[in-house]
């Protein structure tokens, strides 16, 4: 699972995939391979809202953007 | 004109001080009325009193000047007034006499400089909107969950603690950029769009609040501030205004993606409540399990039933040739002339074609008559055509 994806790509990816298994006109081969790929972007969108804290960050006039 | 009482001691004219202050009263009277401008200071109104007082002060010099003004206009006029603002008054000089005081009968109250800002704003507003960037299909969605919410205020603690709490009990994990800037008076609006450009160019910033508390007309100027508006017309990252109480509408609203009417209302516009995304989620999950299990499932039965088939198919086969031979027997069985025969009729030949009018052959022609058993040889006694 890219690094660099948003949460919500990763949201959106997981929807696609569960709205086109349930559609079904998917081989079984790529059926598996889809659920897969589902489970991966469940955890890491799990991950992504767990552990981290609130994170509060002041900039200054002259700070360069990082 | 009336003349003021005096008296006469010997050759001395002498006034009382009522017919003194009179006379000066008449004097003044009889000059044109102006405007004054000052500084509001001492507003007394009270329900009870048919005038409202307050004093002029000169802010250079500190010189003062009593102003009345009858309570229903004043009332009429809507001002509410605050202490040390200017204003512009218009009225005549007047002396109270029980006192001797001068002072300025005001027929009306102009706050200075606001009528001039208001038509220059709507003026403003009206050019923005012309080149659309107000217009709805401008607005871009909000980002569901930022990465960073990037927060812009100005030293206004409730504003940004309002803010940063409603944030942070809904998505404890939230990460939060705050960019302090001077945001009213001298220098606010390019103080503004440089913090905003600068929040925007952050790389995980995704979206940007426009915190500010209430303030009065003047203090919320720059957040309608050309620059300001256009800076937030065309920020990189979709921008929320929470600017000023529900009954404000800087011009930045209106250029914004999202308006919020508090501090409080931007942080629920701006990141998702964790639980209902972790339940969300966690139904997409459920979904996806029993997506896959019923596709495998129906496979399952397809294989199934194809088994079946192919065990059937070479029966089925069979029975279905067998029944198109039947047809193309009973077929050629209704074609064949035999049958025709069978019924009765015979065909006559002469010189081995079949006959077909009496006229093709003449009397003593042998002939050849087939029937369905068996045939004749046979010759022409009579034709009869």
């Amino acid at each position: 699972v890219s690094e660099s994806k948003s949460f919500e790509d990763l949201q959106r990816e997981l929807e696609e995939i569960v709205t086109r298994l349930e559609r079904g006109d998917v081989p079984v081969d790529d059926a598996i391979a889809l659920f897969r790929r589902g489970e991966e972007l469940y955890k890491e969108c799990v991950a992504r809202l767990q552990g981290a804290e609130l994170q509060i960050e002041e900039l200054l006039p002259g700070d360069p953007a990082t | 004109v009336p003349k003021v009482e005096h008296l006469v001691y010997g050759d001395r004219k002498v006034f009382t001080v009522t017919a003194f202050n009179r006379g000066i009263g008449m004097h003044l009277g009889r000059l044109p009325p102006v405007w004054v401008e000052g500084e509001v200071t001492e507003l007394r109104r009270n329900d009870a009193w048919a005038n409202v007082f307050l004093t002029l002060k000169d802010p250079r010099t500190g010189a003062c000047l009593s102003v009345t003004i009858g309570r229903r206009t004043y009332d009429r006029l809507a001002l509410e007034l605050a202490e040390g603002e200017t204003v512009h008054v218009a009225g005549r000089a007047e002396i109270y006499e029980l006192k001797g005081e001068l002072g300025l009968r005001a027929t009306t109250i102009e706050r200075i400089g606001l009528g001039d800002q208001l038509v220059a704003l709507e003026r403003l507003k009206r050019k923005l909107a012309a080149e659309g960037l107000f217009r709805p299909e401008r607005k871009r969605r909000l980002p569901r969950v930022p990465r960073a919410v990037g927060i812009l205020t100005g030293a206004d603690a409730a504003a940004r603690g309002d803010l940063v709490a409603t944030i942070a009990a809904r998505f404890p994990a939230a990460r939060i950029v705050v960019r302090e800037a001077r945001v009213q008076g001298k220098g606010a609006a390019g103080a503004i769009v440089s913090a905003l450009a600068q929040l925007a160019a952050h790389p995980a910033v995704d979206v940007v609040v426009l915190a500010r508390g209430g303030g009065s007309f003047e203090d919320l100027l720059p957040f309608s501030d050309e620059s300001v508006v256009r800076a937030v017309a065309g920020s990189r990252v979709p921008v929320v205004s929470a600017v000023g109480h529900e009954q404000d509408t800087p011009l930045c609203d209106l250029a914004a993606d999202v308006r919020a009417a508090t501090p409080t209302a931007a942080g629920a516009l701006v990141v998702p409540e964790l639980r209902e995304l972790e339940a969300a989620l966690a139904g997409t999950r459920r979904r996806l399990g029993l997506a896959v299990r019923s596709l495998l499932e129906r496979d399952r039965n397809r294989l199934a039933r194809q088994g079946e088939r192919l065990r059937t198919a070479p029966r089925l086969l069979l029975e279905r040739r067998r029944a198109a031979l039947d047809r193309t027997g009973a077929r050629l069985q209704t074609l064949s002339p035999l049958a025709t025969l069978n019924r009765g009729y015979a065909i006559v030949r002469a010189g081995g074609a079949a006959l077909r009018a009496a006229a093709e052959v003449q009397p003593g022609d042998p002939i050849a008559v087939q029937l369905a058993a068996g045939s004749l040889d046979a010759r022409v006694e009579e034709v009869q055509v």
